[in-house]
């Protein structure tokens, strides 16, 4: 049985009939138009498979797997938007899901990465932050900040910064949250939170189809 | 003839009825009952402009409406704009909005006929079968803003049901939002006070059931969203939703992400 979470620009697969199933990834673009998976989610899941589960559901179940805790906060933060689930007492309490005004920050944030050649694993997160409220939108910052004197990098920084306080305010400014998604990966994007931050990783969406799978 | 420095009394609505004869009017929100009753009395048309009547780009209303504005009040516009009318009522204040006010204002300029305001503080509970039936929760707002070009009550012999699910707010100008639930919600917030013809009722609009999952739903730019909002913080398992023209894919993942995660059967 094969799992998908078709994201926006990267798609994360797991074979449960591998021996010991470890999950792949695919830039999206890079996928066959005819390629079908058992069960999917993410934005692009429906065009790949005829059993979908909604996001929510995939990171709320995933959540529960990872997390050992009943009351918590899971934000996930991919290319296109972000979204999280709050739990109390094992009980569903709250969620959201910004795809409007949320728009592109993951992408953004890796397009500039690319565009200016900054490696984040080294930039410091900066005392300032732009208020930021959709990736293309926030560009513009970033454009204004070079030409008052900042650094493309301190810029860049700042918008990241900014990125993140937005996220943490969407999610309700919670004092911890665990986060999902490929920014994960990305240390300045975790450092720049305002609160205590727990990385889950870019498959926490699998592992929520991997446990919808397994009942 | 202008008719916004006041709202016309039953009095003065008879007699521009007797001058006009018109044979096809339009509403806005809910009129008082006395007013809908010498409609139905005189067999005139009534068309709900708060319902998408036409199949128009709504960009023609942005020459008369901000862009950023109540959908439902810019599909009035958009209604009257292609309709062809006799004459509107509007109805203004507490049953209704400030919003439809200005938009009355506006119609009465843009069009060659009478727009009317009315203020419904009608208290005369007519009761709430609709909303606490098992059916479709589409078709129960379908039968709860189709009853209101009626005076009387819809004569309806429905049996109420435990509720599994609640449903608070206006009805959506997109309808599609209202597909994920199942037949045992509820109905709460304004759509109740329509289907009780008493859309003034703040008591009644603000009645929750806290033991059950609810989405409070509010049409983006409306002063309900407030309301929204706040009762929904207050509800120990709310969904916050405002959407604006159309039910966005987010805004339906969430609704089913919602009612799936808080156990409650398709």
């Amino acid at each position: 049985m094969i799992l998908a979470d078709f994201g926006t620009s990267y798609s994360k697969f797991l074979d449960l009939e591998e021996r010991d199933p470890r999950p792949r990834i695919l830039p999206t673009k890079e996928l066959d138009r005819g390629l079908r998976v058992d069960l999917a989610t993410g934005h692009n899941g429906k065009r790949f498979s005829a059993r979908y589960v909604n996001e929510l559901v995939a990171l709320a179940r995933g959540a529960e797997a990872l997390i050992s805790e009943t009351s918590y906060l899971v934000l996930d933060c991919g290319s296109r938007d972000i979204k999280y689930i709050r739990y109390r007492d094992g009980k569903l309490l709250d969620m959201g899901w910004n795809a409007e005004c949320g728009a592109s920050m993951g992408f953004t944030i890796e397009l500039l990465e690319r565009y200016y050649n900054l490696d984040f694993q080294r930039l410091a997160v900066p005392e300032k932050t732009f208020s930021v409220t959709c990736g293309v939108l926030g560009i513009s910052d970033i454009f204004d900040a070079i030409t008052s004197g900042d650094g493309e990098s301190v810029a860049v920084a700042r918008f990241v910064k900014g990125i993140a306080v937005n996220a943490h305010r969407f999610a309700g400014s919670p004092e911890k949250l665990y986060l999902s998604g490929g920014l994960c990966d990305n240390p300045l994007f975790v450092k720049s939170f305002p609160c205590q931050v727990v990385p889950l990783g870019r498959f926490v969406l699998l592992s929520g189809l991997r446990r919808i799978a397994d009942r | 003839m202008a008719f916004l420095d006041h709202a016309p009394d039953l009095e003065e609505i008879r007699r521009l009825l007797d001058e006009r004869r018109p044979q096809r009017v339009g509403i806005v929100g809910q009129p008082p009952r006395a007013v809908i009753g010498e409609l139905n009395g005189r067999a005139i048309e009534i068309l709900d402009l708060d319902a998408i009547l036409v199949r128009e780009d709504m960009e023609a209303t942005v020459a008369v409406l901000p862009r950023v504005y109540c959908a439902i009040l810019r599909t009035v516009v958009l209604n009257a704009m292609h309709l062809d009318l006799d004459a509107i009522f509007i109805d203004t204040g507490p049953g209704k909005c400030d919003s439809a006010r200005y938009v009355a204002t506006i119609l009465e300029e843009l069009l060659p006929i009478p727009v009317l305001t009315t203020i419904n503080l009608d208290q005369e509970p007519c009761g709430n079968p609709f909303c606490r039936a098992n059916l479709d929760l589409t078709e129960k707002f379908l039968a709860i803003t189709e009853g209101v070009k009626c005076a009387r009550p819809v004569a309806a012999n429905l049996d109420p049901c435990p509720p599994t699910a609640g449903f608070w707010g206006v009805p959506p100008r997109d309808f599609s939002i209202l597909a994920p639930f199942p037949a045992t919600t509820h109905v709460y917030g304004w759509t109740r006070c329509l289907e009780n013809k008493t859309p003034a009722d703040l008591a009644l609009e603000i009645q929750v059931n806290r033991t059950i999952p609810t989405v409070f739903f509010a049409q983006s730019f409306c002063a309900k969203t407030a309301l929204a909002r706040h009762l929904a913080h207050r509800h120990p398992h709310a969904l916050y939703l405002d959407i604006d023209l159309h039910t966005t894919s987010s805004a339906k993942a969430k609704v089913q992400a919602f009612l799936e995660l808080s156990e409650v059967a398709p």
